[in-house]
Order: C-alpha cells, then structure tokens, then sequence
C-alpha cells in the first residue's frame, strides 16, 4: 500500500494479505506477519506513547517482549486491554489501538508540564514530598496521585473473554525456539525423547528471522521454517508458539502462556489463552539474549532504538525505522546493523563507534566516526539530529544504539539461582543452584556466536537423551559462522550533562541512580525499590546491567561485586484472567447437590450455600409475607404432627473390620466398646489439644461393621484425622473406612406422626413399635417394596424422630413417596432454618458452638469424658485452665421482655458493671425466634453459667447499639426431660 | 403395603452428547463395590479374589477385567480395591452377591452411588482432559486398564483408560454437574 | 512440587494436604507419668530445621495414604517419601 511510507522489499510478511486497524482513530494498513510495532513504523508512526513520570514522547524502542516504551491499549469496550507492547502485539484485520498515559491527544499531553517540573522530580520525590502535613493526604495527595498514576486504563466491565488452564508432560521442555533451541529439539526428537518447544512469537526461529545468517547455505528464517517442518513431523514433539515460559517451579514444573486468540479478532467463543502447568524431566534454555543500550542526553527520543531491533525490522519485517539511519556502537555487532540496512538499500548516514575500531566491511555511504560518542540529541516529537562530544552535529530520523547484549537469564534465578559476571561477553551468565533439571545453551548461556551456541545446544541436548538413559540419535549439526562479537564496557556517556534515561518505562536517569547512592541506598534491591528501575511491566530487561554499572562507579564496586536483584516470574505480564481460568461467575467452584435437589426446586425452596453444598432453606408457601412466616410455620407444623428434611449432607463414613469399636474409644471422648448391634450412639471428638472437634453419633450395623456421622462442615476433615489415627497412630489395629456420604440420601422424619408415616412405606415385616425399635436403635430393611435402607432412631428436635437412609439415586422419588405417604399427617418439608430453631430450641450445640475454642467442659457435655479410657484430646483437656472454676457454660438465654430480639454475637454483661472488655462474662452464640414458646431463644456461653440459672444479665451488643436484658436459663428450651423423643 | 415404590434417577440423567471427535455418556447401570482388605490377610484376598474372579488381583495403579469379563477390578491403595459391573439392573445388590462370596476375608461396602460414572471416547479425548488432568495420559504412560485417583477441577476422580481412546470417569455424584460441566467445557474448548 | 509417592509415583503436591512434623506420630503414652508434659511437648513444640526435614502429607485426592516426606525446607528437594504407616510401624506403634 502506498500509504506505508517507510515500506520497503523483502521481509517475511504476507504482502498479499493486507490488514486495516486503527491507531488512535487514524485508519493504517500493514500485513500479515507486521507486529502493531512494525505496522506502525510502517504507516511512518514515531510517536506511539508518553513516558511513566514525565510525560516525555516515547517511541518504539525494540522489536521483543523487553519494550519499555512503546505499550498501547488494544481493542475497544469491554476487551480493552492496557499496557501491551506493540513490540509483540500480533497485527490482525480491524485492530484497533490507541496510546495511554497522556491528558490531551497524544501529540499535546497536558501533563508534559511534568516534564518541565523535572528538577523538582527527582527520585525520591513522593516519599520526600508527600510526608507533610499528614492531613493533605486523604484530601489533595492521594487524588492528585491516583488520577496521574498508571498508564493505560481498565475499562471497569467484565473481561468478555473466556480462559482455560492445562497440564502437559515431557522429557525435555526447550525454552525459546531460535537456532539453538531448534537445533536441540531436533537432535532429542530424533532420539526419541517426548520434546515440548516452546517460544513466544508467533514464528519460530528467534534472531534467525531478524539477521541475514545463512545456515547450511540457506537464510537461517528458511533454515527455521525447514526444521520446523521437521520437528512437527515426529509425533512425541510439540511445538508451541505464541506460548511464553514465564516461570520455572519446584521439581521440574514451568508455566506457560499459550496465546490462542490474541492475533485475531474474535475468539469464536474459544478460550483466548490458556496456562498451561508443564511437568518435565529435563529442561533446557535456549532463551538467547537481548540487547542493551547506551544512556546519553535525551535518548529516549522516538527514532532512538536497539540496533538488533532496526535489523528486526528491516530484515523480517520489510520497514525501515528511519530514511537516514545512524549508528551508535561500542561492539562488532552494532556493524552488523549498518552492512544489512545497506544491503536493503536504506541510507546509513553514520556509524559511530565508541571505541577506536572499525569493522572490516565498508559501509557505502556512510561516514565512519571512531573513539567519538553521543552527548545529545534534538527532536520533540521525533529524532531530527544528533551531537557528539566532538561537537559534531549529524542530521538524522533514526539512531540504531548497541551496546552489547545480555543473555537472557530470567528463568535459572526462579528457584537459587544467582547469575555470574562473564567478562568475555561483559555481561551476567547463568549461575549458583539452577531449577531442578535445567540446562542451559546458546546465547542463554553466554556463547553468543551463531555457530558455537548451536554446537552447544546440540552437545547438552545430547547429554539430556544419555541423561534419561536412551542412545543420542546421529544429528549432523548445522553448518554456520560466529558473527564477530568482541565489545568494549561502555554503559552511558560520562560527558553528557542531559539528562540520560538508564529505564524508559519509569523515567529513571544516570543522575537519579547516582543521587539514591549518594543518600545511601547501597543495596540494589534498595535501589530498584527507591528508584523504581527495573519495575513494572518490562521489568528491566533493557535497563538493569546499565543500572547496575553506575551503581558500581559510584561505589567504585565491580559490577559482580554489586549484584543483580532477584529475578521472579513471571517472566512477562500474565493476565489476571488467565490465572483465574475458569473459575469465574457460577463456575468458581464446584457445587454439591442433595438427592431431593429437584424436588426441592419444583416445591419452593430457597436455597442457602453451606460449604459446596446447596441446601434448602425453607419452603414459602402462598401468602407468606417473609422468611420468618415459612419458618415459624415448618417448626410448628414439625412439632404439631411430622416434618421432613433433607440430611444427607452430613458425612457419612463406613467403617468395617475387627478393631473398629476399640478405634472408636480412641477417637471419641466416650465409650463405644459395647456399643450393641443395632444401635446408634452420639459421639464427641476433642483435638489433641482438649478443645471440643466434631460430634455426631455412629451405629453399630454389623459386630465389624459401623456406621459414622459427622457433621456438614468437618466431614472430609474427620475423615482425614481419622485415616491419621488408622494409619499413625494405631496402624495395628484392623479397621477400614470408605466416605459413603454421596451413597446414601438421608431424611430426617421428625414429629408425633414421624412413626405412623414411615410405617406407611417400610416392607413387612419390619416392626417400627416403640419396643421393637426404641429411641437410638438403628437397623438394615428395605422400603417401598424391596428398596435397599437404613432407619436409624435419632433426633435432632426433640420429637419422636427417625432417620431414614436410601440409595442416592432414589432420593428424589423418596422426598415424593415421603410426602405423599404424610399427606393424611399434613406432613411438611422443611429447610436447615427451621432445622436450626429446633435444635436451638432443644439446646443441642452446633458449629457456632463447636467453634474450635470451647471444651467439652465448656459445652456442658464434660460428662462425655469417659474416666476409664484415653481418648485423643483427654490429657490436654485435663489442664486446670481449660477448668477453671470461672469457665464459661453453655447456658440457654430468654429476654425479660418477651418481644425483645437477642442478637448472636452479642456480650454478657452483669447488671451493675460497666460495659468493657474487662467486666466480659461471655458471648451470645445461636440465636432464634422460638415459634414453640413464642419468644426470641438464644444460646451463649457466660461464665459459671450452670450456677446462675434465674440472673438477669444484659445482653449488649455495641456495635449494633443494642443492649437488652435477659434471663439465664436451661439451654434445654423444650422439653428438657427428652421424655417425647423416647416416645 | 406396595402402595410406593421408588424409582431410580440417574445423576445425569442419562446424559449422552457427541461433540464430533469426542463423546461423552453417563454410564448409569454401573454398579460399583469397594473391597477392603483386612490387615495382615493380603495372600488369602487375593486367593478369594482370584478364586471369584478368575484373575490376579491387579497391582495398585491399574485394573484388570474377570475372567468372564462382567466385572473389572480397579487397585486403587494398598488395601482398597473397587470393582466395576456394567449393565446392572439393580446396582444396589452387587455387593450383597459379592459379600457372600467373600465372607469375612474382604470388606465391602456399596459405592455404586456414591459415583458419577461417565465415559468419555473418541480421538480428541486426550487432547481435551488435558485441560483438567494433572495425570500424565500419554499413551505409552497411561497404558489400557490404567487407573489414577486424582482431582479434575478440584473434583476428586477416579479415571480408568479402559480402551485405546476411552476413558471412564468416576467422580462424586453429589457435585456430577459440576463435574459434566468441566468435561463440556473442556471439549468445547479443545474443539 | 512433585511428591513421588512409593505406590502411585509421581503426584503433583496439590493432591496432598500438607500437616507437619513427623513426630506427630509420636503420640505420647496416656499413662505415663509425665503424660501432661509430654503431650504439651507433642501438641506444641517443634523443630524449625533450615534444611532437611521429616513431614507429614496426606494423599486426600489419592489412595488416602499418609506419607512421610523428607524434603529440604530450603531448597524442596525431596529426597525420601515412605508410606506413614510403615514409618509408624517401625516405630512399634502396631504393639
């Protein structure tokens, strides 16, 4: 298209794919295979942003994932997404973009003020500034901050998008698919390894797609394409692109970002990425390295970028940054860039190498300044022309800066690692405890020259196959040259009086590293966190070393002396949505759901969570105006002839062989040992603290075989404590135990007509008398013509009260058959509400009462320590404070006033004390309207509360602001004697 | 007496769904048993379980089918076996039979609903548990009769590679929507 | 992390419910003189090893073994895993 002024031949785009999108509202074309990046320098764009602090005009600086500057907004509305590097942002038909972080267009950001303000903004400036006086910041600080803050903007909807999570397994992981990696997944693929390579373009090849290599005598982009043809032809290989390592785990274990959608428009529903956890045997680094800059007066101009970038673009992208390149170097490298512009036929106006040395190639065109650098450059909004500390002035559109490059060393630091000074290369290499399993080769690993970092990668992957114990299969290594690489240690122009940018993504300059030395910040972990460099979302990959460098002048340090920071994962940006996958919206966590489920929803119940559990709350008939009126109604028409509710979400565990009832006298505080076949008994559990556990009752179905309840919450930890006692502690002992909680749906039946109602549906001859069947018996039968079931004689309301157990599947219809068989009784469903009025009404404790601080003593049920038998918990609840005279009781509440309303969580205080912390006697645990006695109930432990039955005590609740009085009372509301449920 | 009698709904009810390359079936006449193993009797279970089933008594980790190919014995501990009968009419009888049978050398319990049962088929299916699976599937590593306790989408499972590219899955049935919707998910996903 | 469990192989770590120290195991004798300092000491006190350490994991989405990790409290390396219920055997737990 004629409107890509800075288009020219060649590349590896699709230029028989044009792609329209928008920057900033202005429409552009680029092709298949631009970046927004190269598309944008393309269309002739410089300016693509505003600087972090200052508000300066940023352009594109590189062509990879360490870009400082050039973050965008992509997408619109809800998708919009902030801070994405153009640099690998892939370009699609209809992308829109726009630039963050200014007020005003883009051209004219209001905020550039900052700018101006410089010298007052000098590191350190918040902390020092916003100190005083302390009540600005609510009021005028904080605001100010926040709306200058950040860079691009959340669109404040809900991500569209949907994401996903996977686990993948191999032998060997290669990281980074460049010569080296391709090299090495190809000697382990073809002995036979399962081989994950993974890279995070979009195109495999790495470097090889941004030089001019020739590898066995083809262009090494071509030379890529083969081996991925290859690689993908042997079936235990697994190439990945657009998929980033972004950390490395215990054990062998990475993670990775797959970018499924990105690159196009829609998602068609799909996941858009996915995070994948990748288990491997072995992994190897073949991450190569990225270049790093020179600082000099005001390089942070757009048209100021690396030198490998500018052959990035010319070379795969087919566009040049500039019409008049200029070359700013300090190693062999830098040359590289100029020889392949030349070759593209784009102007080299001039190299400028810092040392006294030239290439040996000559550059047409070009003039050749040796032993000279930058001090300052001019151009607001684009690079026009530069100066060099020789006073020279040279006219320019584009400066390619080298200054040598860093391996890539990110993921060795994940676990211990601690890189070393290599100072061949004058940079920090892989080094100290590296993550189980890893290996490192190529340029990763410090061996920078094409042909040696294959020949390296080759070797290790070799050394991996024999590793694993398999024969390395023959591979003939590649046939390529080392590009000279010898480069001098020049990390910023000492004679630039400018200011000179070390980080462009937190605007921090050479001064302001020199200035937190000189106030004392002398560790480099103090000096990233004070001065902000090598935050945020590039982390530093172009400005750490350089960073590092002038820390050590000022110190008069070495470099290795001063040290680098920590590296962390992930290696770039993970979306939150990514690591959220898919638990989001209804789908966050798993559900349970009862076997009467349906019926339950067909009838009116509402719905309460209780763990994963959905249970029914109360069933509201016609009419009822509030919960309260399903409530009182379910309670009163329980007690006046027969209820049914839903109970199977109490766990429920088999447990079988010859020592089970000698386990049980280990693991509850009372006797089981002659517990008889068809009976049912409660139980207490103690931690092995002596603080009150679980409770719940087991039945003896069989000698060898019983059955335990636990209760909703603790059921899987029960289970688990137990499997500790069976297994660590009483491992002799013959006793086996399988969670039958989703076999069996449970109903209680409760009520005066409970009996007559089931005698409706047990088979003959079963006999449901009081004899033949009394209060705790339990027994096998079956019901309704031959189903399988399990009656068991408990109550949890104090009515006459039956359990009865069948098959899950049958639940359902057993919730119809119930009802229908209690019809002549007006039976009634009822939900866990009134289940909690009855239960409070009965005085039975429940979780707010077994709440992991209160004994048994506390309870009330101290009797429930057997004296003539350990159990866990029994020598530690023995300690004379957890039995102080003073101990709290559970104690029943009543309000003098019969219409006051008790409130849980309120404290007990005495009459004539003050209400404080001091004068507490205890708190108010459960609470409920009691439709029975027709007055609010509660349960609450105060202290000595069995010996103060008839006080009238407040009730005081400040944090509500109500304070009543009430009685102390039995706990025992309805009828105390337990004569009914004998029945 | 007769005046109820009860019917048997299945957790998914009946859930049957061809996505293409992958299918997925609730395999709702699954009976399933539990053995346990009393301590110190391993060689006389395993005699027991030779003798009724005409098989050896699997190694943990895997499954092996009866001699008459009805029944398929899962090791799923040291001590804890499962056994799988297909096409069950009554699935609630299977472990009376097998109590019998045993006496007091193996322990059993009824787990027949304590499960889920879903089978899983077709050419994508590994490509679609690996959304979900932390268990290596890979064929050479996950061979036929495999089996691995584990959790998919923080659901317990049990998952069984009972042919070249079928699976069946069991998992709790009181969460089997939950457990549906991440196998739906994930072969939409992976479609 | 990866625990390689002596039965099933190699599990990743998120099956496994972490509880602590190994001598948990050792639950003191009821009877015993000193019972009240002793369980005090089992119910309270433990080692804090930078290095290597003996602890109890628990294989909950598994075959419900308890397990008996040694892993390095630095570095995670994990260099035994044996079945607790040997470990508590060895120790004459079974008498």
């Amino acid at each position: 298209m004629s409107d890509q002024s800075h288009r020219i031949a060649g590349g590896l785009i699709d230029r028989s794919e044009t792609l329209e999108f928008t920057f900033n509202g202005t429409p552009m074309h680029g092709y298949l295979g631009d970046t927004l990046a190269s598309a944008l320098l393309a269309n002739g764009q410089k300016l693509v942003g505003r600087s972090f602090k200052y508000h300066r005009p940023r352009g594109i600086f590189s062509a990879g994932p360490e870009e400082p500057n050039a973050l965008v907004q992509l997408r619109s509305g809800a998708q919009q997404e902030p801070n994405t590097r153009a640099t690998v942002a892939e370009l699609f038909d209809g992308l829109t973009a726009t630039s963050q972080n200014h007020l005003g267009s883009l051209e004219f950001d209001f905020m550039s003020i900052t700018d101006l303000l410089a010298p007052f903004l000098s590191t350190g400036f918040y902390y020092k500034t916003f100190m005083w006086p302390a009540a600005f910041w609510e009021k005028i600080y904080e605001p100010i901050i926040r709306s200058s803050a950040g860079l691009g903007r959340l669109s404040m909807e809900a991500d569209p998008d949907t994401y996903d999570k996977g686990f993948l397994h191999c032998d060997l992981l290669i990281i980074g698919a460049g010569p080296s990696g391709l090299a090495a997944a190809l000697a382990a693929g073809a002995s036979g390894l399962r081989v994950i390579l993974a890279d995070e373009d979009f195109s495999v090849g790495g470097r090889l797609n941004s030089e001019s290599y020739k590898i066995d005598g083809v262009s090494g982009s071509s030379w890529a394409k083969q081996a991925l043809a290859e690689l993908k032809s042997m079936d235990k290989v697994r190439v990945m692109n657009r998929t980033t390592v972004y950390g490395a785990y215990d054990h062998g274990i990475f993670g990775a970002l797959e970018r499924r959608t990105d690159h196009q428009k829609t998602s068609f529903g799909k996941p858009r990425q996915v995070l994948w956890r990748i288990y491997s045997k072995r992994s190897l680094l073949t991450t190569g390295a990225t270049e790093r800059p020179i600082a000099f007066g005001n390089n942070d101009r757009p048209g100021i970028m690396l030198a490998g970038a500018v052959r990035s673009y010319v070379n795969r992208f087919g566009v040049t940054p500039g019409k008049q390149v200029t070359i700013f170097t300090n190693n062999d490298d830098g040359w590289r860039t100029a020889t392949d512009l030349v070759a593209k036929g784009v102007k080299v106006t001039a190299v400028i190498d810092a040392r006294n040395k030239s290439a040996s190639t000559p550059i047409t065109g070009a003039e050749i300044i040796l032993g000279d650098q930058i001090i300052d450059t001019a151009g607001r909004k684009g690079l026009r022309s530069i100066t060099l500390k020789s006073g020279k002035v040279i006219q320019t559109d584009c400066l390619a800066v080298s200054g040598g490059w860093n391996p890539n060393v990110h993921l060795t630091c994940h676990q211990r690692g601690k890189p070393e000074w290599n100072s061949d290369i004058l940079a920090f290499v892989p080094g100290g405890i590296l993550p189980t399993g890893m290996k490192i080769a190529g340029a990763a690993n410090g061996k920078l020259g094409l042909s040696t970092g294959m020949v390296d990668a080759v070797a290790v992957a070799q050394k991996i196959v024999q590793d694993l114990g398999q024969r390395p299969a023959s591979y003939d290594i590649p046939t390529s040259e080392d590009e000279p690489q010898s480069g001098g240690a020049i990390w910023h122009v000492k004679d630039s009086k400018k200011r000179a940018w070390v980080d462009l993504q937190n605007d921090v300059t050479v001064k302001d590293i020199q200035l937190s030395y000189q106030e004392g910040f002398r560790s480099v972990e103090h000096l990233k966190r004070y001065t902000t460099l090598g935050m945020a979302t590039d982390q530093g990959k172009t400005s750490n070393i350089a960073g590092l460098a002038i820390m050590a002048e000022c110190s008069g340090k070495t470099i290795p002396e001063t040290g680098t920071t920590i590296f962390r994962p992930p290696y770039t940006p993970i979306p939150i949505g990514a690591l959220a996958g898919r638990a989001r919206g209804k789908h966050f966590r798993p559900y349970r759901l009862t076997p009467s489920h349906k019926w339950a929803e067909e009838n009116g119940a509402t719905f309460v969570e209780t763990g994963n559990w959905l249970r029914a709350q109360w069933f509201a008939r016609p009419g009822e105006k509030g919960w309260r009126d399903s409530v009182d109604r379910e309670v009163a028409m329980t007690r006046a002839s027969v209820g049914i509710c839903d109970v199977t979400t109490l766990g429920k565990i088999d447990i079988q062989g010859k020592d089970v009832a000698e386990f049980l006298n280990h693991v509850y505080t009372n006797a089981f040992l002659k517990l008889p076949i068809g009976k049912v008994r409660y139980g207490l559990m103690l931690r092995e603290d002596g603080v009150a556990y679980d409770d719940g009752t087991t039945a003896r179905l069989a000698e060898n075989h019983f059955v335990m309840t636990t209760t909703t919450a603790n059921a899987v930890l029960v289970f688990r404590r137990l499997e500790f006692a069976r297994q660590c502690l009483w491992p002799g002992l013959d006793i086996h135990m399988i969670s039958t909680t989703d076999a069996w749906a449970q109903f209680a039946v409760a009520g005066p007509n409970s009996r007559k109602l089931l005698s409706k549906i047990v088979d003959a001859p079963f006999d449901m008398s009081n004899e033949a069947f009394p209060f705790m018996a339990c027994s096998e039968l079956t019901i309704c013509s031959g189903t399988p079931a399990r009656l068991f004689r408990i109550s949890f309301s104090g009515e006459i009260a039956y359990e009865i157990a069948v098959p899950a599947k049958y639940g359902n219809s057993m919730m119809g058959a119930l009802m229908t068989a209690g019809q002549e009784f007006d039976a009634v469903p009822y939900g866990t509400e009134a289940l909690g009025v009855m239960r409070i009404e009965k005085g039975h404790a429940a979780g707010n009462e077994l709440n992991g601080q209160t004994t048994a003593l506390n309870l009330g049920l101290g009797g429930f320590i057997s004296k003539k038998k350990d159990c866990i918990g029994k020598t530690l609840s023995q300690r004379p404070e957890l039995n102080r005279d003073d101990a709290i009781r559970l104690v029943g509440f009543k309000p003098v006033k019969s219409d006051d309303l008790l409130l849980a969580g309120s404290h007990f205080i005495t009459r004539d004390e003050e209400a404080n912390m001091a004068n507490d006697q205890g708190w108010m645990s459960s609470v409920a309207y009691s439709p029975t006695l027709g007055h609010s109930i509660g349960l609450g432990f105060i202290k000595k509360g069995h010996q103060r039955m008839g006080e009238i005590i407040r009730v005081v609740n400040p944090s509500r602001g109500v304070e009543i009085e009430a009685e102390i009372v039995s706990p025992h509301f309805y009828d105390p004697e337990g004569g009914l449920q004998r029945g | 007496m007769g005046e109820f009698t009860l019917k048997a709904e299945p957790f998914l009810d009946r859930y049957e769904r061809d996505f293409g390359s992958v299918s997925i079936k609730e395999l709702h006449q699954q009976a399933i048993v539990s053995f346990a193993i009393p301590n110190g009797c391993e060689t006389k279970a395993e005699k027991t379980l030779n003798k009724v089933f005409g098989v050896a008594c699997p190694k943990v980790g895997n499954s092996v089918l009866s001699k008459d190919g009805s029944a398929r014995l899962m090791r799923l501990g040291a001590d804890q076996l499962f056994c799988l009968l297909s096409n069950q009419q009554d699935t609630h009888s299977a472990h009376l039979v097998m109590n019998q049978k045993f006496g007091q050398d193996i322990y059993t319990t009824d787990q027949s609903d304590v499960w889920v049962c879903v089978e899983v088929s077709g050419t994508q299916t590994r490509k679609a548990l690996e959304r979900i699976c932390a268990i290596d599937l890979h064929p050479d590593h996950f061979t036929i009769a495999s089996i691995a306790r584990t959790t998919m989408e923080h659901l317990g499972t049990i998952i069984l590679r009972s042919a070249e590219n079928t699976y069946v899955l069991l998992s709790a049935s009181s969460s089997a929507n939950s457990f549906l919707h991440a196998l739906e998910t994930s072969v939409e996903n992976t479609m | 992390m990866i625990i390689n469990h002596p039965l099933l192989g190699p599990r990743d770590a998120s099956e496994f419910v972490y509880l602590g120290d190994e001598s948990l195991i050792n639950r003191p004798d009821p009877n015993s003189e000193d019972a009240d300092d002793r369980f005090y000491e089992y119910g309270y006190l433990r080692d804090n090893p930078a290095g290597d350490l003996r602890e109890l994991w628990y294989h909950e989405q598994g075959d419900r073994s308890w397990l008996v990790v040694t892993r390095n409290t630095l570095t995670h390396e994990i260099t035994s895993v044996e079945m607790a219920r040997d470990v508590a055997k060895a120790k004459g737990r079974d008498k």
